[in-house]
């Protein structure tokens, strides 16, 4: 578990600075805008530290 | 927007985001039925008013609830330091909390747009209104089952994380106008052997990240291209809504000591129905 936890935060950072990039936009279907764009990366973000947090937690 | 306008506004999103009753459905519909066809919900101004309220909604949780908060995010921190769970009470609510957030985080960042600009009519509000109503008397329903079949009632830290999380998912309906946040998670907590006090309990305190990130995340639109909020107006709109969320808030944890959500589901199913008669005739646009 904590090897999928420790993968699963990799991909939402990857994935959170290819967002920010732009090189990836199967976010930005739901809505346009600067602060849209901001939020979907905050999440990935705060997902990612959310996996190694539960990383954390597994022996 | 005059000042007036801004100041009722701020009292009806202060109120009716911790009253069972949407407070997204309430700012389409009372300024629909009172005819107040200068306010544009589309207009950078007026979003950056939102934003302002929303943040003044936060405050008021956050210091109504101050020092649960307080031991919640130092029991957490430690928790993370330790690596490990405890038996602490304010560290078994956090990680509920935490869990609880995250389904509304997901599905509101996805979906909000366009599930807001689906139903942004009054007439999808109002019937919305009438579905919430009827998400109470459900809840309320099958709460009562479960008491007669002698079920005793859990706390907050006694729900599983698989609980936590669905009452999560239930918050995240108040996407449409019309659902209530707290009136969904409220009924989602019943529903977990919840008592009413423990259920709104939980709510408010989710609804505490929730409502403040959402705020936070939209700070933005203060600065859009476009967005002119006058400085007196926006003070007193987000003092006016943090007085009246502090308010509420206090008034509905009494509330909930004896009471139950029905009220609440009578007066979204007659307020919706007479919305929605009202639309179906066109004076509600």
């Amino acid at each position: 578990m904590k090897a999928l936890a420790l993968l699963l935060a990799v991909i939402f950072f990857v994935l959170g600075i290819l967002y920010g990039l732009g090189k990836i936009g199967f976010l930005t279907a739901s809505g346009a805008g600067h602060a849209h764009h901001v939020t979907h990366l905050v999440v990935l973000w705060i997902l990612a530290l959310l996996c190694l947090i539960w990383a954390r937690f597994q022996k | 927007m005059t000042f007036a306008q801004a100041i009722a506004l701020a009292i009806l999103q202060g109120v009716s985001e911790l009253f069972p009753v949407s407070s997204l459905g309430h700012t389409i519909l009372v300024p629909a039925l009172l005819q107040w066809h200068n306010i544009d919900r589309s207009d950078p101004t007026f979003l950056a008013f939102v934003v302002v309220l929303h943040l003044g909604t936060a405050l008021a949780l956050v210091l109504f609830y101050r020092e649960e908060w307080w031991r919640i995010v130092r029991a957490l921190v430690r928790s993370v330091l330790r690596g490990q769970l405890s038996q602490d009470r304010d560290e078994a609510v956090g990680w509920r909390l935490v869990v609880g957030t995250i389904p509304v985080g997901i599905i509101g960042v996805i979906a909000q747009d366009p599930v807001r600009r689906l139903f942004a009519s009054a007439a999808a509000a109002a019937a919305f209104l009438m579905v919430n109503g009827a998400v109470m008397f459900l809840g309320e329903f099958l709460r009562r089952r479960q008491h007669a079949a002698a079920r005793a009632s859990r706390r907050i830290e006694q729900m599983s994380y698989a609980q936590s999380a669905a009452v999560g998912i239930a918050q995240a309906f108040a996407l449409l106008p019309g659902i209530s946040r707290s009136g969904a998670s409220i009924a989602g907590g019943l529903l977990c052997d919840l008592d009413h006090e423990e259920a709104a309990h939980y709510s408010f305190l989710l609804a505490t990240p929730v409502i403040g990130a959402a705020a936070l995340l939209e700070i933005p639109r203060l600065f859009a291209p476009g967005a002119h909020l006058a400085g007196l107006e926006a003070l007193a709109g987000g003092v006016v809504a943090a007085i009246a969320a502090y308010l509420s808030v206090a008034f509905l944890t009494r509330y909930f000591k004896r009471n139950d959500l029905r009220p609440f589901g009578w007066y979204c199913l007659i307020f919706g129905a007479l919305c929605l008669v009202l639309a179906h005739i066109g004076v509600l646009t």
